[in-house]
């Protein structure tokens, strides 16, 4: 049988509300119906990332997780990605890659010697 | 500038100068670029000495002045180079979404495990990091580095780069997109990550 189209919710959905009885089914079509796609979710949820989100939309946003474990789980993503990006900068020497040439360390004391005397 | 002064620069130099470069080379990728920023920053930290009161460890503040740099070297660069160009990902990952807009299940975002305090032990995610930055495309790269590495925010971002909020944010919402895929798919899903 083809998917229904408000129906964000596949058989072992492991969100709060899925398809487990006949009130969950409805009130997930009710919630796919009424709060923003999984698609414009993702762009939403990225954007309040910079800055602040309407308290419509935080309701929205809330109610929607209830059924999308998926937007749910894209939202920590952003979350653990912010974390630790902001502490890359002082990790960076454990990337490999390009290393610090010897001969461009020497340049950098010699120029350093030079400009500040 | 003093004796002492010269040994502490040379041994900043030896201490941080491999992860200050290693740093600027993945925000800039031209290694001659990466150089001057590492030398200007030295530069501003032989200068700035005595504001340094110790409240930060030495790599943190000397970090702190390298991204102020690379902030100034991208707003030089925006005056050369348009950064409203949308580049890459014209169909946002379509396949990850059905028709009607929702996640494709099979292939929506995953748990992640471990917890970020846990990884940040890790190297090999550092490494996994670097490589999953490096591929973004420069301009969205610029812009995603900026506001997520540096916390610069999305305001002043535009008014550096000198482009809209929308522009911004387009090129955000592509950057974690493509970003989390890859750390996902070259992380989190492999034995090393720890979700398998």
């Amino acid at each position: 049988m083809p998917e229904e189209p408000y129906n964000p919710s596949p058989i072992g959905n492991p969100s709060v509300l899925a398809r487990r009885n006949w009130w969950q089914t409805m009130l997930v079509k009710f919630i796919g119906k009424h709060t923003p796609k999984c698609r414009e979710m993702v762009r939403i949820l990225s954007q309040s990332m910079d800055e602040p989100m309407p308290l419509m939309m935080r309701i929205k946003k809330r109610v929607h997780f209830l059924i999308c474990c998926w937007c749910q789980r894209y939202e920590e993503h952003l979350h653990y990605i912010r974390k630790t990006a902001r502490q890359f900068p002082e990790h960076a020497d454990e990337v490999s890659g390009a290393s610090f040439p010897p001969e461009v360390m020497e340049r950098i004391k010699q120029k350093l010697v030079e400009k500040v005397r | 500038m003093s004796a002492t002064d010269l040994q502490r620069a040379s041994r900043w130099v030896d201490d941080h100068g491999q992860c200050l470069y290693r740093y600027a080379l993945v925000r800039v990728r031209k290694p001659e670029v990466a150089e001057d920023l590492v030398q200007e920053t030295f530069l501003a930290a032989v200068r700035g000495y005595e504001k340094f009161g110790g409240r930060s460890s030495e790599r943190s503040w000397l970090v702190g002045i390298l991204k102020n740099k690379i902030v100034d070297h991208f707003r030089k660069l925006s005056r050369e180079l348009s950064f409203t160009d949308m580049e890459f990902l014209s169909d946002e990952f379509s396949e990850k979404f059905v028709s009607v807009g929702l996640w494709n299940h099979d292939k929506g975002p995953h748990e992640w495990r471990p917890e970020p305090d846990e990884v940040m032990h890790r190297s090999e995610f550092w490494q996994v990091l670097g490589d999953c930055l490096s591929k973004l495309p420069e301009k969205i790269r610029a812009v995603f580095t900026m506001r997520e590495m540096d916390g610069v925010p999305s305001n002043e971002i535009c008014a550096i780069l000198a482009i809209t909020d929308s522009n911004l944010w387009v090129m955000l919402h592509r950057a974690r997109m493509a970003l989390r895929e890859c750390l996902e798919m070259n992380w989190f899903d492999t034995p090393a990550g720890g979700t398998v």
